[in-house]
């Protein structure tokens, strides 16, 4: 008994430094999260919060989350009107449309691998998925209901108090709400496209366009110095210079940071399946992958904070036609992530 | 019988808290510098050289007085905000007189690294353009971009490693061969890059077992992404890649025994940037990282550690002008 208690004791002091000090607070995925998401080629592991683990009925439950209009103050919009699996996970307009017909002033971004991203929102005010998911519910002009108003909503429908009380063993709480959303857009993944294929030894999954728009893709155009790893993102923000040849340019992520080097920055979009998502760029102002390379090859729009890697491509009319090419070929996914909308309780 | 396992347990318990939780001291040694972003330790004397970067200068400091010994280098500018003037970066000693310098003055394609025989304490300053000083650049080719801002220099033995932040979509180690007076060629050598998926090798020092350490900075304003890779110098094989969980990895040193320390800058926060000791174990089937945080330093930029386990730190500090200085870090 005397040894145990001093072994509880060691153990528990060790515990606890180590919990000070030690950096990591997030894991990868667990062998039973395994079962529960299946990883496309292509992509690695995501890191899941450890007080958020993946199970299918919470997945199930953010699912019906995502698609339930009564999110909304006037039901009319749910996740998925603005980000919409048809849509490439976004919209197909400039801006997101909110209620009472009210629009914001950025693009929807897509959930594509949103998974991989730390920071969320273009200006990556957010951390995690967690802490996102919250945010348009609440947000005016979005779907403009305060989170104690939705937990009121959602407490009328027996069948999501059923629910959290499987998943959380709990009433039904605005981090339940986050942590649900938060699982299922975990599932909404993209991979397995001819690119990884190629990557994997087959030499035929490329077709001679879209292998020299890969070639280009990673050297001459210089694609890779942002949109790089399994996702073809950073998961950073940069300055491209989008918006500025309009009076007041969107301060980006330097209304997060207050960070001069950070003004005008936004976050690098995932490539996966981009060809499903214009119109491009965070206000949604060019229309086409081909509009998108030749911002690119003029060098983007001078400003003091544009990322150094802006410069002039001098790509040829056929080199931006096998860049085009690589995107939409290359990186097309086999297995689209396409979700029906669910049955709601 | 009771009392005695009390108190045993609890002088136990005592011990192994002081163990991990030491108070490190930390002194200032020189005051004055202007973003200082490299150090170095000179066999034989001891004497800690600094490359006070923005004031274009590689400087010695003994009993605390800065002296000059290399000046006039060039000076260019990193960063959209804050914006850091820099000139040299990395340093390392060849031997007790010949020492490396990474150049970040220029533009890339035309930043050098140069090898100085320095002069002895009290002699005058070398020109940074000095004649006799070997200067390396590695220019732009038809595919890759010229290479830059040489931020770290390690010394193998037989050959010089610098890390460079020319080409964004590569991110290269470039090495320089040593043979007695030679140094050269200077070439492109590991695209880490390529073998991380994530940016910008900053850090770099030499392990215990020969292998390269290289701190992965990613991005700055990405706070969490740093790398700790290790390759083998021979033929730049990746032999292991942690994910650190600190943000800009700026400094690696080995402390006698082994012990591993990193500075990380944390730009996008720099309240959480300081020394850290990394432990990371690997084998070709598994491998273990634990990352603790020794003090918190006001934007450390590099780190040397002496024969004795003292551990020289240089830092930017907040603050107009000259609120750099070189730290003495004990009781580690």
């Amino acid at each position: 008994m005397k040894k145990l208690t001093f072994r509880r004791l060691a153990f528990i002091l060790v515990g606890l430094v180590a919990g000070i000090l030690s950096v990591a607070s997030i894991d990868s995925l667990s062998a039973r999260e395994k079962q529960v998401v299946e990883l496309p080629l292509g992509l690695d592991p995501f890191k899941v919060p450890a007080d958020n683990p993946l199970t299918k009925a919470k997945i199930e439950l953010g699912k019906q989350l995502y698609f339930d209009k009564r999110l909304s103050s006037d039901n009319t919009v749910s996740c998925a009107s603005c980000h919409d699996p048809n849509k490439g996970w976004s919209n197909d307009a400039a801006f997101a449309t909110g209620v009472d017909g009210q629009m914001g002033g950025r693009s929807a971004p897509t959930i594509i691998n949103s998974a991989y991203f730390p920071l969320q929102f273009w200006d990556g005010r957010a951390k995690g998925l967690e802490g996102q998911a919250l945010g348009p519910i609440a947000n005016p002009i979005e779907m403009n209901l305060p989170i104690e108003k939705a937990i009121e909503k959602l407490n009328e429908i027996p069948g999501y108090k059923q629910q959290f009380k499987k998943v959380f063993r709990s009433e039904i709480t605005a981090d339940g709400i986050a942590k649900a959303i938060a699982s299922f857009e975990r599932t909404v993944l993209s991979g397995n496209a001819p690119y990884d294929k190629f990557k994997a030894g087959d030499e035929s999954a490329l077709s001679p366009e879209a292998k020299r728009g890969m070639d280009l893709f990673f050297n001459k155009a210089k694609c890779s110095a942002c949109h790089k790893g399994h996702s073809f993102t950073d998961l950073a923000f940069h300055n491209i210079g989008v918006g500025y040849d309009k009076d007041k340019p969107d301060p980006g992520r330097f209304a997060v940071t207050n960070q001069e080097g950070d003004r005008g920055r936004f976050k690098t979009p995932p490539l996966r399946d981009i060809h499903t998502s214009p119109p491009y760029m965070h206000d949604g102002s060019v229309k086409t992958l081909k509009e998108v390379v030749e911002f690119y090859n003029k060098g983007g729009i001078k400003n003091a904070q544009l990322d150094e890697d802006m410069k002039p491509l001098k790509l040829t009319e056929q080199e931006v036609a096998d860049l085009v090419t690589f995107m939409k070929e290359g990186l097309k996914s086999e297995n689209y992530p396409h979700v029906d909308p669910p049955e709601l309780p | 019988m009771k009392r005695i396992t009390a108190v045993t347990t609890v002088a136990v318990l005592m011990a192994m808290t002081s163990l991990v939780l030491a108070e490190p001291k930390v002194e200032t040694v020189a005051e004055g510098l202007t973003v200082p972003c490299g150090v170095a330790i000179q066999p034989g004397t001891g004497h800690v050289f600094v490359a006070d970067s923005a004031a274009g200068r590689v400087v010695r400091i003994v009993d605390g007085k800065v002296e000059d010994v290399i000046v006039d280098f060039p000076i260019d500018k990193y960063g959209k905000g804050p914006t850091y003037p820099i000139g040299p970066l990395g340093l390392a000693f060849v031997d007790e007189n010949v020492l490396a310098v990474g150049g970040g003055g220029y533009p890339d394609a035309k930043d050098k690294l140069r090898v100085y025989n320095i002069p002895a304490a009290g002699g005058d300053a070398l020109n940074a353009d000095e004649d006799d000083a070997a200067a390396l650049e590695i220019p732009a080719t038809d595919k890759l971009a010229g290479e830059g801002n040489f931020y770290g220099v390690a010394f193998t033995g037989d050959a010089l490693f610098v890390t460079c932040n020319g080409d964004d979509t590569k991110g290269w180690i470039s090495r320089a061969g040593v043979k007695g007076a030679k140094v050269g060629p200077f070439m492109r050598a590991i695209a880490t890059k390529e073998l991380t998926e994530v940016d910008a090798p900053v850090a770099i020092t030499v392990a215990p077992d020969g292998s390269l350490a290289v701190g992965q900075m990613g991005e700055i304003s990405l706070p969490g992404d740093g790398l700790l890779t290790f390759y083998d110098p021979k033929d730049g094989a990746k032999l292991a890649n942690f994910e650190t969980g600190l943000s800009d990895i700026t400094g690696l040193a080995y402390a006698p025994k082994g012990k591993l320390l990193a500075t990380d800058f944390a730009w996008a926060d720099t309240s959480e940037g300081g020394l850290f000791q990394i432990s990371a174990k690997y084998t070709k089937k598994k491998q273990n990282i634990e990352v603790t945080k020794i003090t918190g330093l006001d934007k450390p930029t590099a780190i040397a550690v002496d024969d004795e386990g003292n551990v020289y730190v240089t830092v930017i500090g907040s603050g107009e002008g000259a609120s750099g200085k070189l730290l003495k870090i004990s009781n580690l």
